[in-house]
């Protein structure tokens, strides 16, 4: 607070402010808005048109809540690392069990705050991953070490798992790049990633994989 | 007694009924009529018998004209001698047709087949009822003819029948002339016919009685089908209506708790967020933050934590928002915290597979296993697992402790017993082992209940991303 002079301006991180009820953004920009050396460049409360808006502003830090209509924040969260690897997302939601930590970890969230914090650590929480840090809320840091999360190799992300539907339904890594507006190389990691953690080689395998798991139609 | 029930026992009186009254009516009828039919006949019979008696008396009559009319009066004695000889001679019918003479004071003249009678007087002779036979016969001889019944013996048959004869008067000798039939032939025919008829009448009768039968019989089998499919239909109805009230009940819980959630949580932490903007404010302004602020931030820190434990209580949102198996984790976890019972949970590589129904179905079924193996097993520990292979989600529970009663665990939730037929509502199978082993509870779901699921609710997500 005491560093808000003049040279700050220039390096002001851009926050995007997620979360789909308006009462609790506009709170959270009051309280924010007495740190200078941040600046909320915009809001949006819907987990789908999230995508558009990252893409568009690319804010230093987008604040992500988790529940959230058409798409939740973990699932954006994997998408937007995925396509603005230089956005860095803070997990700001009410849920607070290790699943969602991990789950939000995992799709390349850098830190993890609750909605009950105060608005102080959130300001420091945003400061830490802008730099490129992680930051997690005291409780949420007490759980992991308590409970440190286990490696996920095995388990697929939503994103992956989108993209071996796609694949298991025929469409080509090209067709699937275009279906997801991202790039062909994406997809072929993506792939690549599929195989290791079902411990499968071919795309005959990946089709039988999918289908015994009910995951799309014979 | 439901509707149908009693229809049928309507239905069953009412043939009941009809068979009775059609059954006494028939044979009273039938008998009334056989009765009258074997009275006509007989009377017909007995005409025909008297009048062919008459015939018989005035063709005998003619053949002794000659001899009887003759004028000479001293020659009576041969005449009458001749006569007498002429009528012993006359037979007819076999041995059984003859005829008697007895003068006026009851002497027999002629009787060809008992001929000790000839000579004697019998005019005291009675039958068993005590009627003087030959004097009857001489008056209706004197009367100008006429027919009696009486009892005589037969003689082709050598014993006493009813027999009924006509006698007339021979005015110039006093002689009475009299012949007869005997009617026993005639009863037997009667007796034949009524025979008969009663054969005729016990099998209408017997008719009667099968259809009445065979119509109660069908009754009741229709009547316990229409039940049965009733039954069948009500249990379905039963069974149909418990899973609409869970449905219901499990959509306002997770109505209530994102109503909670989002709503009424989200109002909160933005007034959290509105007083720590006024404390900062306080605070840019040199200005000390006074106490109530800070106890009434306390308070809604309290408030909020109270309500998100509600919310998460009626429907763990996790459930919604990262799929069942992070969900299980999450209860797993939660449960060996409380209870220090490690649990080991294993599940598939892919997430959110599953429709709310069967998600919603799955997770109550841990929360109950897991809230019986607390209450009751004593396990030391747990192993959840859940697998999709070959066309069927397999969701397993297992437990090593003392085994419990699944009939005695009446828990406050759903209960396993509820939670059985809803899985088999899914198409799925239920099954539950306990044992001083342990207990076991495995779900099976076939693929088929919830096949491009995922797909269906991104592909939703995927066309917004499009936007």
């Amino acid at each position: 607070m005491d560093n808000n002079n003049l040279d700050n301006q220039e390096t002001q991180i851009s926050v995007l402010l997620v979360d789909d009820h308006p009462m609790v953004q506009g709170g959270l920009t009051a309280c924010l808005a007495f740190y200078d050396d941040i600046k909320i460049v915009g809001t949006c409360n819907d987990g789908a048109e999230v995508l558009s808006t990252a893409k568009a502003l690319k804010p230093d830090v987008i604040l992500m809540d988790v529940s959230m209509p058409n798409m939740n924040g973990i699932d954006a969260t994997e998408i937007i690392t995925e396509q603005c690897p230089d956005v860095h997302i803070l997990i700001f939601s009410m849920h607070d069990s290790q699943e969602f930590v991990s789950s939000a970890i995992q799709a390349g969230a850098s830190g993890y705050v609750l909605k009950d914090t105060s608005s102080e650590e959130v300001y420091y929480a945003i400061k830490a991953i802008a730099k490129g840090n992680t930051h997690f809320s005291s409780s949420i840091a007490k759980m992991l070490i308590e409970n440190p999360i286990k490696p996920e190799s095995e388990k697929l992300t939503t994103r992956e798992q989108v993209i071996l539907s796609y694949v298991a339904r025929g469409l080509s890594s090209k067709e699937v790049a275009r279906t997801l507006n991202i790039s062909f190389r994406t997809v072929d990691a993506h792939r690549r990633n599929i195989k290791a953690k079902l411990k499968i080689e071919s795309l005959a395998e990946m089709v039988r994989y999918a289908v015994n798991h009910g995951l799309i139609e014979e | 007694m439901t509707l149908p029930l009693r229809l049928l026992y309507v239905a069953v009186l009412q043939v009941i009924l009809t068979s009775f009254i059609t059954y006494f009516l028939i044979t009273d009828e039938y008998r009334e009529l056989s009765e009258k039919n074997v009275i006509i006949l007989e009377n017909f019979l007995i005409e025909q018998k008297k009048q062919a008696l008459k015939n018989y008396t005035s063709i005998a009559l003619t053949s002794v004209n000659q001899a009887y009319d003759s004028p000479e009066k001293n020659s009576n004695q041969t005449a009458q001698e001749v006569v007498a000889d002429t009528f012993t001679g006359l037979v007819y019918n076999g041995d059984d047709g003859y005829f008697f003479i007895y003068d006026e004071l009851g002497n027999n003249i002629v009787h060809p087949k008992e001929p000790y009678r000839v000579g004697k007087n019998w005019w005291q002779l009675e039958d068993s009822n005590g009627e003087k036979i030959i004097q009857l016969l001489i008056k209706n001889a004197k009367n100008g003819g006429d027919f009696y019944r009486y009892n005589w013996l037969k003689p082709s048959e050598g014993k006493k029948v009813q027999k009924i004869s006509y006698s007339i008067y021979m005015d110039k000798w006093d002689w009475m002339l009299g012949t007869g039939v005997y009617l026993d032939d005639v009863y037997q025919q009667l007796n034949n016919l009524q025979a008969q008829m009663d054969t005729h009448i016990n099998y209408t009768k017997h008719i009667i009685l099968i259809v009445a039968m065979s119509s109660i019989f069908f009754i009741f089998l229709f009547g316990i089908m229409v039940n049965l499919s009733h039954k069948k239909k009500a249990e379905a109805k039963i069974s149909e209506l418990s899973q609409r009230v869970i449905d219901v009940q499990e959509e306002e819980s997770r109505h209530i708790s994102r109503e909670l959630h989002d709503g009424i949580t989200q109002i909160l932490i933005s007034i959290k967020y509105s007083l720590e903007a006024t404390g900062l404010y306080l605070t840019k302004n040199q200005q000390e933050k006074p106490v109530t602020l800070q106890s009434a931030q306390e308070n809604l820190a309290v408030a909020i934590q109270e309500v998100r434990r509600i919310s998460h209580h009626m429907h763990p949102q996790i459930l919604d928002e990262l799929g069942l198996s992070e969900a299980i984790e999450s209860i797993a976890s939660d449960f060996s915290k409380r209870t220090k019972v490690p649990v080991q949970v294993n599940k598939p590589a892919l997430r959110k597979l599953l429709p709310d129904f069967i998600n919603t179905t799955l997770f109550r079924i841990v929360q109950e296993a897991l809230t019986n193996i607390q209450k009751h097993a004593k396990a030391k520990s747990v192993l959840i697992s859940l697998s999709v292979e070959s066309d069927w989600l397999t969701l397993i529970i297992q437990d090593d402790g003392v085994g419990f009663d699944i009939d005695m665990t009446q828990s406050k939730g759903i209960g396993l017993r509820n939670l059985a037929e809803r899985v088999e509502h899914h198409r799925g199978k239920f099954t539950i082992k306990s044992s001083k082993m342990g207990t076991i509870i495995t779900v099976k779901i076939p693929t088929a209940s919830f096949v491009n699921h995922f797909n269906e609710s991104t592909l939703h997500s995927d066309i917004n991303e499009k936007k």
